[in-house]
């Protein structure tokens, strides 16, 4: 004796329909969550940087009726004496006896 | 940012300017040093005792006890004065008549200096300089009402101990509202602008014996002065040595045991004084004044002292030429 075919229902075609506009917009809506959200990373720091950089013109100025004698003199050893310098860029300020 | 340098000789000595970015409707950096050039030229021209048409000499050589001044001499004077009055007569701008006799007649701009060394060698026993009881830079006066400068005739002023300090502050006066700089005269410099204060200068003090960098100072404002006796000595016709830093109770050059001063003030006249007081006063004396601003002190040795405020704040080399001689 064999048992009598069991008979499946087919789900009504309004309840199929309802089923996949919700299935769509649930998962539309995960989409759009996501994507949204990998969009905005961490607001990430700004280096601003302002570089300042001193130029200097120097100008020796010979006095009336002489050479340049004590100037030039005074560029080389001030010349000298910068190279040693690590930080101004202009030739080093010196006091001493006058 | 750029900066303006411009060297030139006068008052017997270089003077540099360095001058920053202008303020507001100030002129260009080239412009202003241009300017500050001319007045410093004025100024020598104005109050050398080595020129004979300088308005200086012209007071000095007045028979009239009052006699009549431009604002300048005026300024000169009473800047030589304060000198006086806050090195206690130290620094005392009569002594006209005792440097002529000493060998300094006219100017030693660009003259090698006797060699130091052999001038401490033989110089006399040490001590420190001490003001001249008769105080006669009290009795000069100033009338900036009337525009004159009263004294007894014959009694000669000299800018000598407050001269570049004064020019160094005159033009740093001008310079106001520059983003910085310097007024060198002759080793009397002033320092001033907003930006120094940030970035400061470095300024090398020079050693006496060796001419060499001998302390590393970093001022963003104010003023420094060095007073020594290794520029203006000379060996005069009977074979001693003189230089041009005078004991006012003797007239005579003093030998105090310190051969160079270095001075911090707020002023480069005030820096100028403090220095030359310091060197008169001998160590001992040299540590009082120079006790309050800080400063340098140069012994006989070559030995370098720091003081006051320097002292407490070690931040540069400080070479020990006796040590390591």
């Amino acid at each position: 004796m064999t048992e009598p075919a069991r008979k499946t229902r087919r789900p009504g075609p309004a309840l199929v329909i309802w089923s996949s506009i919700v299935l769509f917009g649930v998962l539309f809506a995960l989409l759009t969550y996501q994507l949204s959200a990998s969009q905005s990373p961490p607001p990430r720091p700004v280096v601003v940087r302002k570089v300042l950089k001193r130029r200097v013109v120097t100008t020796y100025v010979p006095t009336p009726g002489r050479n340049s004698i004590s100037s030039s003199g005074a560029i080389s050893s001030s010349g000298a004496i910068a190279a040693e310098s690590s930080s101004p860029a202009y030739a080093p300020v010196t006091t001493g006896a006058s | 940012m750029s900066e303006h340098d411009v060297i030139f000789d006068a008052m017997g000595s270089h003077v540099r300017l360095l001058i920053g970015e202008p303020g507001p409707g100030m002129a260009a950096a080239p412009a202003a040093a241009e300017q500050a050039r001319q007045l410093i030229v004025e100024f020598d021209a104005a109050l050398s005792r080595f020129k004979p048409e300088s308005e200086l000499c012209s007071l000095n050589a007045d028979p009239r006890e009052r006699v009549p001044a431009s604002e300048l001499l005026r300024t000169a004077v009473k800047a030589g004065l304060e000198a006086a009055q806050r090195s206690g007569g130290l620094v005392d701008p009569t002594l006209v008549g005792e440097i002529e006799t000493a060998g300094y007649v006219a100017s030693r701009a660009g003259v090698p200096g006797a060699p130091l060394g052999a001038a401490l060698a033989e110089a006399p026993a040490r001590r420190p300089a001490r003001p001249n009881p008769a105080q006669d830079w009290r009795r000069i006066e100033v009338d900036d009402a009337a525009g004159t400068v009263t004294r007894p005739a014959g009694l000669r002023f000299d800018t000598g101990g407050a001269g570049k300090g004064l020019a160094a502050d005159l033009v740093a006066q001008r310079l106001r509202g520059y983003s910085r700089f310097i007024v060198d005269c002759g080793g009397d410099i002033r320092i001033g602008g907003a930006d120094a204060l940030i970035s400061p200068y470095e300024i090398f003090v020079e050693h006496p014996l060796t001419g060499e960098r001998a302390f590393v100072l970093k001022l963003g404002f104010g003023a420094v002065a060095t007073s020594g006796l290794n520029v203006r000595i000379w060996r005069g016709e009977d074979g001693r040595y003189s230089h041009h830093l005078l004991d006012p109770a003797t007239g005579e050059p003093a030998w105090t045991g310190l051969i160079g001063a270095t001075a911090l003030g707020d002023t480069a006249v005030e820096a100028e004084t403090f220095a030359k007081a310091a060197l008169l006063s001998g160590p001992e004396g040299g540590r009082t004044v120079l006790g309050e601003r800080g400063g340098l002190l140069v012994h006989d040795s070559g030995r370098i002292e720091t003081v006051g405020p320097l002292a407490a704040r070690p931040r540069v080399r400080i070479p020990d030429l006796a040590a390591s001689a």
